[in-house]
């Protein structure tokens, strides 16, 4: 049996116990099948250093109004690109710098986002992964919450479509997830825009 | 670390979001027209031009010049409006970096701006 329960702090955690006969008994009664395994929270993930905040700076009139935050791996892409790495063919007739400050200005100032254009979900399923996009730029990861995106991993747009790494990605960031616990608890189940985002 | 702020310089920050801005204009405005029964292939009629043409210019492959914009805002009965506005520093608003930490490189200046204080008693 595997159910939900809050603990005392306020925290979610998963309860696992050995199917018995009497399914129904309270589980304090078992105490020795028990293994309590707690659902981390998104402090809980900074804090392990499992993610880390990407800020851009904003304008004078703008407040920050998503979040976006990105593994250590993407935050290491992320300075590969600052320190001129570039894709062997660029679409895009912006640098790829600047594709990429857009794209993080207008998502964290909470403009309106050109879905398809400037993101999308990479397959219609529970516990999606999505995708963020400039002409140059594809950035995989998922929604923990509304208008929260994990980035997960970044690459060439060319590169991505060249080798078919869509799937490889996906099945990667669902591995992620599993492994942070994360699955039942910091990820956005639907599919549509608005499930994402609400500007 | 707790956070990375993906820095780069402010002259391209103000190129590439501008350049944005613009763009997801357009696109929106498309998109509201689409409701009202336009096609981009109408769109493209309308321009005499290439329906692949429009779409390399609203996906940030091909630039949109300003005879471009100006097409495409005739094309979906728009008025274009520009403003060049002086950044003003007011109190309780984001203050605008002087300084690029670029990452984890030495931290550098950028561009230095010095917004004299306002006197109240003139």
């Amino acid at each position: 049996m595997t159910g939900h329960s809050e603990s005392a702090s306020g925290r979610c955690a998963t309860v696992v116990t050995e199917v018995s006969k009497n399914d129904l008994a309270p589980i304090a009664l078992f105490p020795g099948a028990l293994t309590v395994q707690p659902m981390p929270t998104l402090t809980d993930l900074v804090d392990s250093g499992a993610i880390v905040k990407i800020d851009v700076d904003l304008a004078p009139r703008d407040q920050p109004l998503r979040l976006l935050y990105g593994t250590p791996q993407f935050v290491a892409w992320l300075r590969d690109v600052l320190d001129g790495a570039q894709p062997s063919r660029q679409l895009g007739h912006t640098s790829i710098t600047e594709q990429l400050d857009d794209l993080f200005y207008s998502f964290l100032s909470g403009e309106q986002l050109n879905f398809t254009k400037q993101f999308r979900v990479v397959r219609a399923e529970e516990n999606a992964v999505w995708e963020l996009k400039t002409p140059d730029v594809r950035i995989f990861g998922w929604f923990v919450a509304k208008d929260c995106f994990v980035a997960v991993f970044g690459n060439w747009a060319d590169t991505i479509k060249d080798h078919d790494l869509y799937r490889g990605y996906r099945i990667a960031i669902r591995r992620l997830r599993r492994e942070l616990g994360v699955d039942a608890t910091l990820c956005v189940k639907g599919v549509a825009p608005d499930d994402v985002l609400s500007v | 670390m707790t956070f990375f702020r993906f820095d780069i310089d402010a002259r391209s920050r103000m190129a590439g979001r501008f350049i944005g801005r613009v763009r997801r204009e357009l696109l929106k405005t498309i998109k509201e027209e689409k409701r009202g029964g336009l096609t981009q292939q109408e769109l493209a009629r309308r321009l005499e031009t290439r329906r692949s043409d429009i779409n390399r210019q609203l996906s940030g492959e091909a630039e949109i010049t300003l005879r471009s914009l100006a097409d495409l805002a005739w094309a979906l009965d728009r008025e274009v409006t520009v403003e060049l506005r002086r950044a003003d520093g007011v109190a309780g608003q984001n203050i605008a970096p002087a300084t690029s930490t670029i990452g984890y490189q030495p931290v550098r200046i950028i561009a230095p701006r010095i917004i004299a204080p306002k006197t109240s008693n003139g």
